[in-house]
Order: structure tokens, then sequence, then C-alpha cells
């Protein structure tokens, strides 16, 4: 039996579901980056399995786009995270409540 | 053959998911993380995307996540400690709510007829790299420019936010005499209500306190 379509969004649902969990119940705010990375690549693979099924590359350039925005979106939330811990020695984001550094 | 492949990816995915979100320890989460993107990547190669699933290994399961554990690293951080839940009233709401979106979708999966689409077989051209880069580079060339100002704009961004004060530009010159100034001007870290100063005598002294020495033309 060959997957289906529907297998693949399943999945990335089930995935997107469990990243949105961590950022709701997580506290430290490294572990909150990676589940909004966790989200990312669910969407990622609703967009390969779509362009697979459908034979069409643009749904593989979207993912590639995706890639470099989440590379450049790494660099910046982590050097946020930087910055915070440096002036309040914490990562507990219940601490960083105020919009400013 | 396929579905046991899909199943037993899909199975490492979620298992690995459930680990980052589980795990107290954030290095643990992000070894987690890692196992979510190589099985991500193995499926990619089951739908016939080679040149995504090399991306992703290369890109996500090495440079970002390099980045990451490095974060987690050098800022040391400590476990989650428990903590007494808040809003407790709230959790029979999450679990009706939660309860009534697995019900819909559970109807969705039902009511729906499935499409009969044909996945993309390991000998078709979509997802190899000359056909990505053709696209890439002709119809969606705009989004790519547009992607590369971004970046830029990222390690402007990055840098101006990770750098340690620096905040005195070596062309400030001090007034040779007793110079007072705050000690936030040195240590940005020092808040604004700290009223110590420095106090220096001449404009090498003053530089080398302020950390922007150099070799003076005069003085």
């Amino acid at each position: 039996m060959e997957p289906q379509l529907s297998w693949y969004l399943a999945l990335s649902a089930v995935l997107f579901t469990i990243g949105v969990t961590g950022v709701i119940i997580k506290r430290n705010i490294i572990a909150m980056f990676m589940c909004i990375e966790l989200m990312l690549n669910a969407v990622n693979l609703t967009f390969v399995a779509f362009s697979s099924f459908f034979q069409d590359v643009t749904g593989q350039l979207f993912v590639f786009i995706v890639m470099t925005v989440a590379a450049a979106e790494a660099a910046v939330g982590l050097g946020i995270i930087i910055s915070i811990f440096r002036n309040r020695e914490t990562l507990d984001v219940d601490e960083a409540s105020i919009l400013k550094l | 053959m396929l579905a046991l492949l899909f199943i037993l990816f899909a199975g490492m995915a979620i298992g690995c998911a459930l680990g980052v979100v589980a795990q107290r320890n954030p290095l643990y989460s992000a070894i987690s993380l890692i196992g979510v993107f190589v099985s991500l990547a193995c499926l990619y190669v089951m739908l016939a995307a080679p040149f995504i699933a090399a991306v992703q290994v290369i890109v996500y399961a090495g440079a970002i996540m390099v980045l990451v554990v490095f974060v987690i690293m050098l800022l040391n951080v400590e476990e989650e400690e428990h903590r007494r839940t808040r809003l407790k009233f709230l959790l029979p709401v999450a679990i009706g709510l939660s309860a009534i979106f697995i019900a819909e979708v559970a109807f969705i999966l039902m009511t729906v007829a499935p499409t009969r689409v044909t996945p993309a077989t390991a000998g078709t051209s979509v997802g190899v790299t000359h056909s990505i880069g053709s696209q890439l580079f002709t119809q969606y060339l705009l989004p790519f420019e547009i992607t590369s100002i971004l970046i830029l704009m990222a390690i402007v961004g990055a840098m101006t936010l990770a750098r340690r004060g620096g905040l005195l530009s070596s062309a400030a010159r001090v007034v040779p005499g007793a110079a007072q100034l705050p000690l936030s001007l040195v240590d940005p870290a020092v808040g604004h209500e700290d009223t110590r100063a420095i106090t220096a005598e001449s404009t090498a002294e003053a530089a080398h306190l302020l950390g922007v020495d150099q070799p003076s033309k005069r003085d």
C-alpha cells in the first residue's frame, strides 16, 4: 500500500500541533524557539508533499525560501536571546515581560 | 513496503517531537529536534525530493542546530524547575476544547473523500536540483533576491544585538582634565540608575578606560 497524500498532511498537522503546544507550555526561551522551528518544519512537510503529489516544483521552492527565512530567524532570535540573558541573567520568558532590554 | 517506511519515519518524527516538548533540559530538546529533522529528511527522500532532503540535513540539522546548541552551551542553561500550575480552573476548558477539535478532525477525515493522486516516483524530474535551480533563477528570481536582502538585514541585526559595549565612537575625545563620565558609558550592562563614575586625567587614559584604545596621533 502506497502512502497517501492525506497521511503526510496528517503527520504535518500532528507535528504542528506538538509545536504549538510546546510554545504554549514551555517557559525557557530557547525551548520555545526550537518549538517554532518544529512548526516551520511541519509546514515544510506539507509543501513538499503537495509538490510531490501534484508534480509541481513550486512547493519545493517555497520550502527553500522558508529555510532561508528560518536561518535568518535563528541568527536574529539567538542574538536577542543572548542580549536578554546578558541583561537579566535568566532565560525565563516570565521574567522578560517588559518590552525593553 | 513504502507504507512501512512511512510509518517508521513518521513514528520517529512524532516521537522526537514529543521529546522536544517533554524534555526539561534544553540540550536534550535540541538533540530530539535533530532527530525530527533527520526523519523529515527521510520522508522528503520518499517524496522524491532529494535536493530538499539534502538541504534539510545540511542547513537545519547542521547549521541552525549547531547555532542553537552553541547558544545553549554559551549561556549554560539550567534545567527548568517544576512550578505549580497557575489558572487551574482552565484545565477542564482546555480538555473540552481539545476534545471538540479532535472530533472535528475525525469528522472531516470520515466525510471528505480522499483525492486519488499519485506521488512523484524516483524517475521524475520534479525534485532534482536542475529543475529547482532553473525555476529559482528564472520565474522566482524576485523572491530569491528579496531573500538575500532579508539575510543581509539579519546579519546586521544579529551583529547589532549581540555586540557588547562599543557605544562610544573612536572619534570621541575627552577634554583633558578631571573628566567625570557615568559608568554606563563604558559598560552598558550597568543601568542608568547606577551613579558611579569613572575619572580620567587625559584623553589617552579616558580612551583606555572606555575601551577605544588606539595609538593616538596627538596628545
